[in-house]
Formats: C-alpha cells, sequence, structure tokens
C-alpha cells in the first residue's frame, strides 16, 4: 500500500472499503455464469481484488446480472437488488442485459434492464472474457472514486418512474414499495 | 398455628365450592385470598428451631404431629408461592368451565394435601396427606375426560402401587420400633442393621421414586403432565412432584440420617452410587427424547423427567454441595417449569393447538409472552444469571472434585439434551413467519400474565442474587448433618474455585453496553416486513414459508432407535400377560354345571388318592 | 496486580477481536494458497467490517437487534474467563464450569436473533449448528472432565500454572489421550470446512447468517472470529501450556514477561489454527448425520478412554 493509498483510507474510508470490499450476488439467467467459475478459482482469482461471491442478496454490494433478461427472470432480479443494503453497484455482463442481444427481437426479452432497475456499468462481449470483468471491476472503483456510481440515489430518487415501469410490465407487484417517497426514506 | 395453615387450607377448599355455586367470580377471588393468607402464615412460619405440635393425640398409641424444620419449611413455603400464581393463572384459563367449581376444590385438596405432607410430623400424618394429594390429582389430570383419562388411570395405578410400598415400609417401621414419629424413627434407625435399613429405603425409593419420576418409574409422567389442563401441570411439574424429593430428603437423611444413607454398601455397588446412577440416566435419557416430541407440553413434560434427574443425583450423591445443589435446583425447576407450563397453556388456549408443527410466528403477536418464555427457557438451560445456571454449577463442580466425571459427563451432555429441545420449543412456537390463521391472535388478560412476569422476574433475580436462597438451603442442609456453606450474597466462597455472579453481572452490563452503543452508532437499519426475507428473489409463498417440521430431523434418524422406552414396553408386556393369565383363569368358569361337578369330582379323586398313600411329588 | 487486572479488562477483548479477524484473514489466505491462488489482502477482513459497518441493511424487530448483541456480548465477556498469556481479569471466579456455559451464549443469541428474521434457512442453519454442537460437546465435555479431574481443580488458571511448572499436558500421560481427542474435534468447534453444514453458503445460503447484512453482518463475523479464536485458545490453554515455553525455559518476570506471555500465546493460537485451516482446505463438507456420527465414533471413544484412564490413575 503507498502512501497516497493510506491517505486516501484515512480521508475517505467509506469510499475505499466500498472499493475494496465488493461482494457479489450473481444473477445466472444466461450462458454469463460460464465466465465465472473461472474468474473466482485458480487461473484469475478475483478474491485478489476483494471480490467475492456471497450467498444472499442481503451480504452483497456488488449485483452481477450475467446474461439476457426475460419477462419471468426480471421479477426477482428487481426483488433481490432491492434487498441490498445501500451503497449498492450493479453491473450487467454480456451484450444481453444491454440490449437484448442476439435475442432481442423475442417476444419476453428485455432489451432495456436499465429502465427497470438502475446500472452503474455494463461489460460488453459476447461473452466477455474474465479480463473483460476485471477491467469492468477496475473502472467501477473509478466510477466509485468520482462517486458517479449513483445508482441506488438513481433509484431512490426517481422511485416512482423506476416502479411505474416496473408495473407496466407486470400489472400489481407482490411485494409494497420500497420508498414510499416520504422523508425517512433517507 | 401449624394446625391454623392446614385448617384454612382444607376449610377453605370447601368453602371455596361452596362459593363458587354461588358466584363464579368471588369464588375465584376467595380461593386468592386463602392461599395469600395461607403464604403469610407459612412465612410466618420460618422456624428458628423446629417446632412440633400435636393435633391428634393417641391414635393407635402415637401422636398425630405436625412439625415444621428448615426443610419442610422450604418445601412449605414454594408449595404455598406457586399455588398462588397458579390460582392466579386460573382465573383466565378454567372461566366458562362447566365443572370449574370441582376444579378449584380439587387444586386447593392437592394444594393443601402438599402442604399437609410438607408440615408432618410423623409417618402417619404424612401418608393420609400423600394420599389427599395423590387422589385429587388423579381427578385433576383426569379432568379433561377423553385421553387424558387413561393418562390419569395410568398415574393411579402406579401411584397405588408407590402408596402400598410406602404403608408396608410404613407398616414395617410401626411393627419393629412402635412409633412412627420421625424425630423418633431417627434414633431407633442408627441401631437397626444394615440390610434392613436397606428394605425400608428400597420400598420408600419406590413410593417416592414413582413420584419423582426416577426411571424405571417414570412411565406416568409424560401423558399426565400433557394432558392436564395446563395450571395444573404447572403444580404437577412445579411442586407435586418434588414431593418425592421431599419424601427421599426425610428418609434418607433426616431419618436414617447422612452416615447411615452415605455407608449403605461401598464402592460403585454402594446404595447412594447406584441410585446417583440411575439419576444419571434419568437425566440423559428423557433429555433425548424430550428433542423427538412435537407436543409442546409432553416435550415439557419429559423435560420435567431429566430434569427431576438433576435433583435426585444431587440428594444422591450426597456431598454438601451435591445436596445443597440438589435442593436449590428443585426450588428452581419449580419456577421456570411452573412457567413454561402456563406459558404453553396461553398458548394452547389463544391458537388452540399446542402441536409444534403448526405453530410459529407468535412473538409479533405476543411479545410479553415470548419474552417470559424464554427467560424460562433460559433458566432451564441455566444461561449465566439465571437461577437454574448457579444450581447446576454446584451439582457439576462437586461431581468433578469429589468422585466421578462419567456422572458429571451425563449431567453436562444431559444439559445439551436441554438446549435443543428448548430452542425448539421457542422456535417452533415464537419464531419463524407469522401463518395467515394466527394473524388475529391477541395478548392474553393481565391474569395470565402476571403470574408468568413474576416467575420471570423470579428467575433472573435468584440468578444474580443466589445468596438469598442459598442461605435458606444452607441452613436446610445444616440440619440434614452437614457443615454450612460458605454463602455471600452474590455467590458462593471456598476454597476450591468459587462463583460469583457480581462479577458476571457486572462484566455483561458493561460489555453489553459497549456492543449496544457501538451497534447504535453503525449506520441505521430500517425496519422490514417479515416477508420481506431472502427467497432468492421469488414472493414468499404465503403460509409454507416455514421449517418446522422435522426441525431436528437428521439427529432424530440418527438417536430415535436407541431411544424407545422399552420400560414402558415392558410394562405394557406385563399388563398384557396379566391379562392372559386372567383370561385363563376366566375360561375355567364355562357356566356348565356339568364342568364344576367334574371340578368337584377330579378334587376328591385327588384328596382320595392322597389318603391311599400316593404321593405325586 | 490491579493494573494488570485493567490491562486485562481491556485489552484482552482488543486483543481477541484484532487476533479473530487477522486469523479470519489467514486462513482466506492459507486458502487460497492450498489452491494455488494469489489470496486476498491480509487485511481484507477488516475491510469489509469497515464497509459492513456503514451499509444500510434492513432489521427485523428488536429481537433480530438485541439477539446479537446478546451473542457478541456473551463472546467477550468469555474472553475475560479466559487467559490470553497472563491477561485473565475474571479468571477466578467460577473456572472451566462457567466457559463451558459462556460457550453457549453466542449461538443462542444468534439463534434468537435469527429466529425473528423469519427464514427457513435461518432456522436450518441454527438446527444444524445445535445439531453439531451436541456432536462435539459429547467429546469436548469428556476431554475438559478429564482435565479438571486430572489436576484436582476447576479453574483454568490453575491448569496454566499447572503445566508451567510440570510441562505441557499434550506432551504428557495420560493427559495426551483428550488433547489428541481435542484434536479429532477442533475443526467441528471452529466450524471449518468438514463441518460447516450450519453456515453452508451454497446450500442453504449460509445459515443463520442469511438475513444479515451491513453491521448485523459485521457483527456475526466478528463473533465468528472470536468463536474460533476462543476454540484454539482454549487447546492452548488446556493442552500447550498457555504461555509458557516448553522446558526449562522460562518468560522473565515483569510487563516484558506479560508482552512476551502474549505473543507466545498467539503464536501457538496460530499455530493450532492453521493446522485447522490445512484440514479444511482439504476436506469437502459432511452431511449432518455423517458429522454427528463421525464425532460420536472415535473422537468421542477417545475422549471415553482418556476420561476413564485420568479416573483410574
Amino acid at each position: 500500500m503507498d502512501r497516497r493509498q493510506l491517505v486516501k483510507w484515512l480521508k475517505e474510508p467509506l469510499k475505499m472499503s466500498n472499493k475494496y470490499s465488493l461482494h457479489v450476488v450473481y444473477f445466472c439467467t444466461g450462458c454469463g455464469i460460464i465466465e465465472i467459475p473461472p474468474s473466482i478459482t485458480a487461473r484469475w482469482d478475483a478474491e485478489r481484488f476483494g471480490v467475492k461471491p456471497v450467498a444472499t442478496p442481503r451480504q452483497a454490494n456488488l449485483f452481477l446480472i450475467t446474461g439476457y433478461v426475460s419477462l419471468k427472470t426480471l421479477k426477482p432480479i428487481i426483488r433481490t437488488y432491492e434487498q441490498m443494503p445501500e451503497p449498492k453497484y450493479t453491473v450487467a455482463l454480456g451484450s444481453c442485459p444491454i440490449d437484448g442481444g442476439m435475442y432481442w427481437d423475442s417476444y419476453n426479452t428485455i432489451n432495456h434492464l436499465d429502465k427497470y432497475i438502475p446500472i452503474d456499468g455494463y461489460i460488453a462481449g459476447c461473452m466477455p472474457r474474465p479480463e473483460a470483468i476485471f477491467t469492468g471491476i477496475t473502472h467501477l472503483w473509478t466510477l466509485i472514486d468520482e462517486g458517479k456510481a449513483d445508482g441506488y440515489e438513481r433509484y431512490r430518487e426517481r422511485y416512482q418512474e423506476y416502479r411505474s415501469n416496473q408495473e407496466r410490465l407486470y400489472g400489481q407487484l407482490e411485494w409494497p414499495p420500497l420508498y414510499t417517497g416520504r422523508d425517512d426514506d433517507v | 398455628m401449624l394446625e391454623a395453615v392446614l385448617i384454612v387450607a382444607f376449610g377453605g377448599a370447601l368453602l371455596t365450592y361452596l362459593v363458587g355455586r354461588w358466584s363464579a367470580k368471588g369464588r375465584d377471588y376467595f380461593a386468592l385470598a386463602l392461599w395469600v393468607v395461607i403464604l403469610g402464615m407459612t412465612s410466618y412460619l420460618h422456624p428458628g428451631k423446629p417446632r412440633v405440635s400435636t393435633f391428634y393425640p393417641g391414635f393407635l398409641g402415637n401422636d398425630l404431629q405436625l412439625r415444621v424444620t428448615s426443610l419442610s419449611w422450604l418445601f412449605a413455603i414454594i408449595v404455598a408461592s406457586i399455588s398462588v400464581l397458579v390460582i392466579i393463572y386460573s382465573f383466565r384459563y378454567i372461566k366458562g368451565h362447566e365443572k370449574s367449581n370441582l376444579y378449584y376444590l380439587l387444586l386447593l385438596l392437592v394444594n393443601g394435601g402438599m402442604l399437609g405432607v410438607t408440615l408432618s410430623g410423623d409417618f402417619l400424618s404424612f401418608y393420609v396427606f400423600w394420599e389427599i394429594a395423590s387422589w385429587s390429582t388423579f381427578l385433576l389430570i383426569s379432568f379433561n375426560q377423553g385421553r387424558a383419562l387413561a393418562a390419569g388411570l395410568r398415574y393411579v395405578v402406579m401411584s397405588v402401587i408407590g402408596s402400598g410400598a410406602m404403608l408396608f415400609g410404613m407398616l414395617s417401621l410401626y411393627s419393629s420400633f412402635g412409633t412412627l414419629d420421625l424425630a423418633d424413627l431417627s434414633e431407633h434407625l442408627a441401631g437397626a442393621g444394615g440390610e434392613y435399613v436397606l428394605f425400608i429405603f428400597l420400598l420408600f425409593l419406590v413410593s417416592f421414586g414413582i413420584k419423582n419420576a426416577i426411571i424405571p418409574f417414570h412411565t406416568w409422567l409424560p401423558p399426565a403432565h400433557s394432558e392436564a389442563p395446563a395450571p395444573f401441570s404447572a403444580v404437577l411439574s412445579g411442586v407435586l412432584i418434588k414431593m418425592g424429593t421431599y419424601g427421599m430428603l426425610l428418609i434418607f437423611y433426616l431419618v436414617a440420617g447422612a452416615k447411615i444413607f452415605l455407608g449403605l454398601g461401598t464402592g460403585i455397588w454402594s446404595f447412594h452410587s447406584i441410585l446417583s446412577g440411575l439419576a444419571a440416566v434419568t437425566i440423559v435419557l428423557p433429555s433425548f427424547v424430550a428433542i423427538l416430541q412435537n407436543d409442546a407440553k409432553r416435550m415439557l413434560a419429559w423435560s420435567t423427567v431429566g430434569q427431576a434427574g438433576y435433583i435426585v443425583l444431587g440428594i444422591s450423591f450426597g456431598t454438601r454441595l451435591a445436596v445443597a445443589g440438589g435442593i436449590f435446583h428443585f426450588l428452581n425447576h419449580a419456577l421456570f417449569k411452573s412457567l413454561l407450563f402456563m406459558s404453553i397453556g396461553a398458548v394452547e388456549r389463544k391458537t388452540s393447538t399446542r402441536d409444534l408443527n403448526d405453530l410459529g410466528g407468535l412473538v409479533k403477536r405476543t411479545p410479553v409472552l415470548f419474552i417470559a418464555t424464554l427467560v424460562g427457557v433460559a433458566g432451564l438451560i441455566g444461561v449465566p444469571l439465571t437461577n437454574g445456571f448457579f444450581s447446576k454449577w454446584m451439582i457439576y463442580k462437586t461431581l468433578i472434585l469429589d468422585g466421578n466425571p462419567l456422572l458429571a459427563f451425563a449431567a453436562l451432555i444431559g444439559t445439551w439434551g436441554t438446549i435443543l429441545y428448548s430452542y425448539k420449543l421457542i422456535h417452533n412456537v415464537f419464531f419463524g413467519q407469522l401463518p395467515e390463521k394466527y394473524r388475529k391472535v391477541t395478548r392474553s388478560s393481565f391474569s395470565t400474565y402476571a403470574p408468568m412476569v413474576i416467575l420471570a422476574v423470579a428467575i433472573i433475580f435468584f440468578g444474580i442474587f443466589p445468596g438469598f436462597v442459598l442461605g435458606e438451603v444452607s441452613h436446610v442442609t445444616t440440619t440434614l448433618g452437614f457443615p454450612p456453606l460458605d454463602v455471600e450474597l452474590w455467590g458462593l466462597s471456598s476454597d476450591t474455585g468459587m462463583v460469583n455472579t457480581l462479577n458476571l453481572l457486572a462484566a455483561f452490563v458493561i460489555v453489553a453496553a459497549v456492543v449496544w452503543f457501538v451497534f447504535k452508532s453503525g449506520a441505521e437499519s430500517p425496519k422490514v416486513a417479515q416477508d420481506d426475507s431472502y427467497t432468492a428473489g421469488a414472493p414468499v409463498p404465503e403460509g409454507k414459508f416455514t421449517y418446522t417440521a422435522d426441525f431436528y430431523g437428521p439427529l432424530e434418524r440418527v438417536i430415535s432407535p436407541y431411544l424407545k422406552d422399552r420400560i414402558d414396553i415392558f410394562y405394557g408386556g406385563l399388563i398384557d400377560f396379566t391379562e392372559f393369565l386372567s383370561d385363563t383363569v376366566r375360561r375355567m368358569y364355562t357356566g356348565y354345571v356339568g364342568t364344576y361337578v367334574a371340578y368337584i369330582l377330579a378334587l376328591l379323586a385327588v384328596v382320595l388318592l392322597v389318603q391311599l398313600g400316593w404321593s405325586p411329588w | 496486580m490491579v493494573a494488570m487486572k485493567v490491562a486485562g479488562l481491556v485489552f484482552s477483548p482488543i486483543i481477541a477481536v484484532l487476533t479473530g479477524l487477522l486469523l479470519t484473514g489467514a486462513s482466506r489466505k492459507m486458502v487460497a494458497r492450498v489452491e494455488w491462488r494469489y489470496g486476498p489482502p491480509l487485511l481484507q477482513p477488516f475491510i469489509d467490517m469497515v464497509k459492513l459497518f456503514f451499509q444500510r441493511a434492513p432489521s427485523h424487530g428488536e429481537v433480530f437487534d438485541y439477539g446479537l448483541v446478546i451473542s457478541l456480548s456473551g463472546s467477550i465477556v468469555l474472553l475475560l474467563f479466559l487467559p490470553i498469556g497472563h491477561l485473565c481479569p475474571l479468571g477466578g471466579g467460577g473456572g472451566l464450569l462457567v466457559i463451558i456455559y459462556l460457550m453457549l451464549i453466542p449461538p443462542l443469541g444468534i439463534a434468537t436473533s435469527g429466529g425473528e428474521g423469519a427464514n427457513p434457512y435461518i432456522s436450518i442453519g441454527v438446527s444444524r449448528k445445535l445439531m453439531l454442537g451436541l456432536g462435539y460437546e459429547v467429546t469436548l465435555i469428556l476431554v475438559l472432565l478429564s482435565v479438571m479431574s486430572e489436576y484436582n481443580t476447576i479453574s483454568i488458571l490453575k491448569v496454566v500454572q499447572a503445566q508451567s511448572e510440570s510441562g505441557w499436558s499434550l506432551f504428557s500421560w495420560p493427559l495426551v489421550i483428550p488433547g489428541i481427542a481435542y484434536l479429532l474435534i477442533m475443526p467441528a468447534i471452529l466450524g471449518v470446512k468438514p463441518f460447516d453444514v450450519a453456515s453452508a453458503p451454497q446450500e442453504i445460503s449460509s445459515g443463520s447468517h442469511a438475513e444479515y447484512g451491513g453491521k448485523y453482518l459485521a457483527f456475526v463475523t466478528v463473533g465468528g472470529g472470536l468463536s474460533e479464536f476462543i476454540g484454539v485458545a482454549l487447546f492452548v490453554n488446556l493442552f500447550l501450556g498457555g504461555p509458557s515455553l516448553p522446558g526449562a525455559f522460562t518468560l522473565p518476570a515483569g510487563a516484558l514477561g506479560v508482552f512476551l506471555g502474549v505473543i507466545l500465546f498467539l503464536v501457538k493460537v496460530a499455530f493450532v489454527f492453521s493446522l485447522n485451516v490445512m484440514v479444511s482446505a482439504l476436506f469437502p463438507r459432511l452431511r449432518v448425520e455423517g458429522a454427528v456420527k463421525y464425532l460420536w465414533g472415535w473422537p468421542a471413544l477417545i475422549g471415553l478412554i482418556g476420561t476413564i484412564v485420568v479416573w483410574a490413575l
């Protein structure tokens, strides 16, 4: 750890710890999951960056959506995202969550995931290799440093919009709104 | 004064019945007032030295006596206190029942009988009060009819055997020494031979062992406790079975004396070692059987068998700390087990089930009940700073230092069994998702809560200040022939390691305060509803999202083959065999005159042949 | 003497918390190296703690909070009764029996807290934890009873004292038998790999930790580190002579001696802990039945033999 880093740690422990302790919950909807085991095991070893898979969304602060999102799987994605404690970051992996990828014209593919939950960054590719994932992670560090990874804040501020988008797809959702719009939400 | 207590108790019981004919509410308050008076009188009896009074001189050449010693006072005060609390609890529980008058009469008779047992000064009056308590108990166990009748029948059969054994022992004592007075007997028995003492001990052990549910005699207890009305289960478990403990202390230590009791036989084949071994088995097996139960009250009943094992272990091991620990544990058990039966009773009344697979989530509806039950369970496990910890600590310590690590092992592993079933009880009743059908459960009334809260406070209080009770217990063990304990308000001091609740309490309060402060200084946490729970993204399925059935499934599959109640099966076999024998004998009576004539002729023929000099043997 | 007590009261929880977290980090690093990975930084658990502490994690109610606080307080109170080197502020009161009972409070606190979390995974985790506890406790109790009977005391301080005079228990007859039994069950006490059924992340979503996030997760992680530390420290105190050096060597008196004693103690803890980490890196997870059958098999038998030998001698 060099001197600049140490000063940063003392100045902004919150930001630094958020950067270097990314606990990941994966949402494995498609072929993206195939790239995850190599990236966390001996060949590429994500744990050296502090990136570690965890069991439940409650314990996580990074949400990796790996692969295409269908009408059916979007609902658990929203639910999982809402259950994660703040601050939380979302990264979508592969071209499918960006614009539907090769399934773009299917009747039940979600083409614009960021209409339903905020996405902090995309990693393009079909599928992106582990190196690309790590590049994505380091880019996320920069975003966190610059304060641009603020998806959860956007979600809170514009919750009505996101919620109405979600309800346009599903009608009435099974769970009550996460934010009621009163002051005590913040 | 001594007679006055019993006159108030028994006269009051009958009066309560009469008052009940006139007004139910009046009856409730009358019964309560009665036993508050009795509690006051009993506490006034507190003996500086033993006091004796004769209430019926010259019965069969004996004076029927009442007497109060430190030992009997301790038991009497517990009987009176638990009775008061149970009467308060009964207000709501038995309200509107068609036979509530009978219930009150019987309950007060049982309580009066137990008070009489503790205050008796000779075996004859002891026996009389014992029987009053036993028979009223039978009627109360069977109070709910149906399955309760079978449970009551089981109890009454065992109880009659016990009473018979006691009567036999008393007659033997009377014919040998010509007296039944406890004080006189102790002088006579000191000079008696070892075999005679053993004979007397065995007879009384059968009687008191059945009451106290030591393992070969325990089979009546689980059905009786689970089928009786909840407040009476509290009495049964809290004090009634402890009459067996009292009897054992009486016969082993007061009548015979510690020297005779501990000197009967040598090594591991001595009487008290074998009894300790039985007690150890009584601790371990029932604690594990309780894990397998799915009926809350039946689980608590098996737990009672196990905890009674600790008490008997303490008494039979026979060192100063062990006996003190056993007596202290009796007192603690009376507190927490009454509390637990009351709380399960309240749950059953609210949800009309006590099936552990069917309950859940009640912590959100009845928080006070939950906290009271949690304290009771903590006492049962013996978590530090509750009363159960201290008594168990005394028993363990003496078992380790004065002899037998294997007995200590049994006692400690029994505690782990206790943890498992206690958590199952708490979890399946109060934790998990609140099912739709219990969303409307309301809080219980004040008269249901009040006794439980009092008991919970007492559990914590005696856990933090064990010295209050230990002083009394030390008096008792002194009268039983042991040197006094070095009691302090905060615990015990002795040369081989002391325990001090002040250290524990201070450490715990300070540490918890610091931890709480740190906890609060973290990021604030929004409250979420119970259905906002991790389900891998799916919505929580309605009414199915709990894990209660088969809670310790893997463990049950490992241990259940070893935990069949073989003794119960043996008794069942005995009953079947007796029925078979009787049936065979019945077949002789065919109802046909010719058969009987044939019997007569055959008998005559045999008699004639014998007369003629034929010898068949 | 008073200064020593105060120092113990302040420092032993701090030392234990730091060591516990450091051991967690070290075990992650060691497992990574066994798997031919580079592994996280050694201080990764501390980074995680800082992050978790400031996350807005949801709470399920009062019992959810209080249970957790009680659990961690129980661990820390237990540390005050456990000698760490020469630091043992409350060692005189109650001895090993109190330690056995205080060891119950952390899991029961978590169990109570998790109960209000109202998630079946939590219930399964707690039920497995308690079953596993019943499994290893059979042997643990036998081991502790052998030690207590051998030294004829229930005070852990006296056990440590006796070893500094007569040599470490692990290398003395007959206490070597319970020592081996303790080593055999230690992974179960620490809850590491062959015996991590209770917190299996892949199987039951980390069991009783399923609903914990943010500062709740930080607290249970600290508590977990502490319970690992306690499980190892108990072994070091009972069988490896606490802070004493082997043979004829002795530590210097005074403050330096206390300091060196604590360091030596922590070195022993780290060594024994790394043995367990090696075991956990190599073996797959057992099922509950398998774990209970293993724990009630050879370890319990060896423990029983140890108790009987100690009793008979």
